[in-house]
């Protein structure tokens, strides 16, 4: 496949999510760039939040990940569906990590 | 989605968003990428049908000739992603997702003229069009579909089509797809009855849709908890379920495993849409006429008339009522100014986009040739593919082709084609779609 063709397919394929990934752009940007004029660095403390809550996002992901998608966990079946549903689930919840981190930071800071 | 043009330079919107977003992304293959050199002439290629095959052939060759006069003929303003539309039937999708304007992927350079072609005359290397006008050419490009004969069954009528009669059909339009999915789900609704799914006894597209309504429907039926209120029915003209024997054998035991009753040698024959009966054609055996809360209509199918009724079509033989063409080369064996792509070509298998996929590079590859007076290059292998739904949210990647009793030729070595996976059905549902408009483009 040419690069055009790789081009145009990923254009086509994220297209109708532009807005989403525009979304969580902003959802991960806000708490950084706030947290980070007031001191924040990745190595600081969190907080409970951020230790419990992406673990919990992961989980909840194996499950609402295939729900998304018109389909359910029990279709899950062969090692490429595992390593595709477990690797979006691990991407869920970093980001959610990236998110909660410098938000109890920041509530830490205020208390 | 229309190429919209910015007022400082020949290039779309679309083409720099494109390359903004793809270009984070793969890069790095940037140096693999490679322009192919284009071929000068001045001769007049009209394609017929704006379909797949047709808008695919449109853009390859508006690129890979230079001096071209290239004229598609279709009389159609909308677009749409057939291989959609039993997501559609299956209330995955809203028909809108479907649906673009033909426009939207006609090259700036192409002259399209909306009509449709009445009369192919390769003796006069012309086509005459409905309204009259004749339009001649030097090379042309049959990418014309095929057609629906519904009226091949008596009673049958696509108006019937999800109008609570019980009759449902993929094939007839993407608003009978939908209509298809509000009559499956009344009958769900109403707890109990039987359902026919059938077969038609000529070459079909999709040829795996069929196999796609019923356990789609099946998943339906699971759902309420009462499966067993439901008798579920398969009816087959010539006993087979899938062309491919080892997906044919698989359908078969999931048929059993999900209670589907198979009757082989069916053929719908006519149907009393108001006393909800069809009647089949048993081979060997009178006529059965069955009783039915919810069928599944699939018509038998044909080149257009238009083509059947010019020499283009075969003469003799299995495929007597489809375009003629050399099945490797795509070439008419009779008029060699004269190719074929997609649904309209008497072959084995090949009635679906990703046929027109890998017949596109091949007829691309062989009319630069011939226009170049080399011998044709490139050999079409038969390759097929068919996400094969086998429940709502789950999917097998089938691809095979001709050779080998039809081999598999997986394109990704790690998915097992006769695995059924939530992954192929994340691909159907959302990632066929965007490499189908690729192609449509000519990019893959």
């Amino acid at each position: 496949m040419t690069l055009s063709g790789v081009l145009t397919v990923v254009w086509y394929s994220v297209v109708p999510w532009l807005w989403l990934l525009a979304l969580m752009t902003i959802i991960f940007l806000v708490p950084q760039v706030i947290a980070r004029m007031k001191g924040y660095r990745f190595t600081s403390t969190g907080g409970l939040g951020s230790k419990v809550l992406p673990p919990v996002v992961a989980v909840l992901a194996l499950f609402l990940v295939p729900m998304h998608t018109t389909s359910s966990i029990s279709y899950v079946n062969t090692w490429v569906d595992w390593m595709n549903l477990i690797g979006a689930s691990v991407g869920l919840g970093i980001y959610a990590w990236l998110v909660f981190h410098p938000v109890c930071y920041l509530r830490n800071k205020k208390a | 989605m229309s190429k919209k043009t910015l007022p400082f330079e020949s290039v779309s919107r679309r083409d720099l968003l494109k390359l903004g977003v793809g270009a984070g992304v793969v890069g790095p293959l940037a140096l693999t990428a490679g322009a192919a050199k284009a071929v000068n002439t001045n001769a007049h290629i009209v394609i017929v049908g704006a379909g797949a095959g047709g808008t695919a052939m449109a853009n390859r060759l508006s690129r890979s000739l230079n001096g071209a006069r290239i004229t598609v003929i279709d009389a159609r303003e909308k677009h749409h992603y057939q291989p959609g539309w039993t997501l559609v039937a299956s209330g995955a999708w809203d028909k809108s997702k479907a649906i673009s304007d033909t426009a939207d992927w006609m090259p700036r350079s192409v002259n399209w003229v909306k009509g449709m072609v009445a009369e192919f005359d390769p003796d006069n290397n012309r086509v005459v069009l409905n309204n009259g006008q004749a339009v001649d050419y030097d090379y042309l490009i049959v990418a014309s579909g095929l057609q629906l004969r519904y009226e091949r069954i008596e009673g049958m009528d696509t108006r019937l089509i999800g109008q609570g009669k019980g009759i449902g059909s993929v094939y007839a339009s993407i608003d009978a797809a939908a209509a298809t999915n509000d009559e499956i789900n009344r009958w769900v609704a109403s707890g109990r009855g039987t359902g026919l799914f059938t077969l038609a006894p000529t070459a079909i597209k999709c040829a795996g849709a069929p196999l796609k309504m019923t356990f789609t429907t099946l998943s339906k039926l699971e759902a309420t908890g009462r499966r067993d209120q439901f008798n579920v029915e398969f009816m087959t003209p010539s006993g087979g379920l899938f062309s491919q024997p080892q997906v044919h054998a698989f359908v078969r035991q999931r048929f059993t495993d999900q209670g589907v009753k198979r009757n082989d040698f069916y053929t719908l024959k006519a149907i009393d849409a108001d006393a909800k009966k069809a009647t089949f054609a048993v081979r060997d055996s009178e006529d059965v006429t069955r009783d039915y809360d919810f069928i599944h209509v699939v018509p038998p199918m044909t080149a257009p008339q238009a083509l059947l009724d010019s020499p283009l079509r075969f003469q003799e033989g299995p495929f007597v009522d489809w375009m003629e063409v050399n099945r490797e080369t795509l070439q008419n064996e009779r008029y060699p100014n004269v190719w074929g792509i997609g649904d309209v070509m008497g072959m084995a298998l090949n009635k679906t986009a990703a046929s027109v996929k890998m017949q596109a590079g091949v007829l691309e590859q062989n009319i630069l040739a011939h226009l170049q007076g080399r011998p044709l290059p490139a050999k079409h292998n038969g390759y097929t593919s068919c996400p094969l739904i086998t429940g709502i949210g789950k999917a097998m990647l089938v691809e095979f082709g001709w050779a080998d009793n039809m081999a598999m030729i997986p394109s990704f070595s790690f998915i097992d084609p006769m695995a059924e996976s939530w992954t192929v059905w994340v691909m159907k549902d959302r990632m066929l779609r965007p490499a189908y408009y690729a192609m449509l483009e000519g990019k893959i």
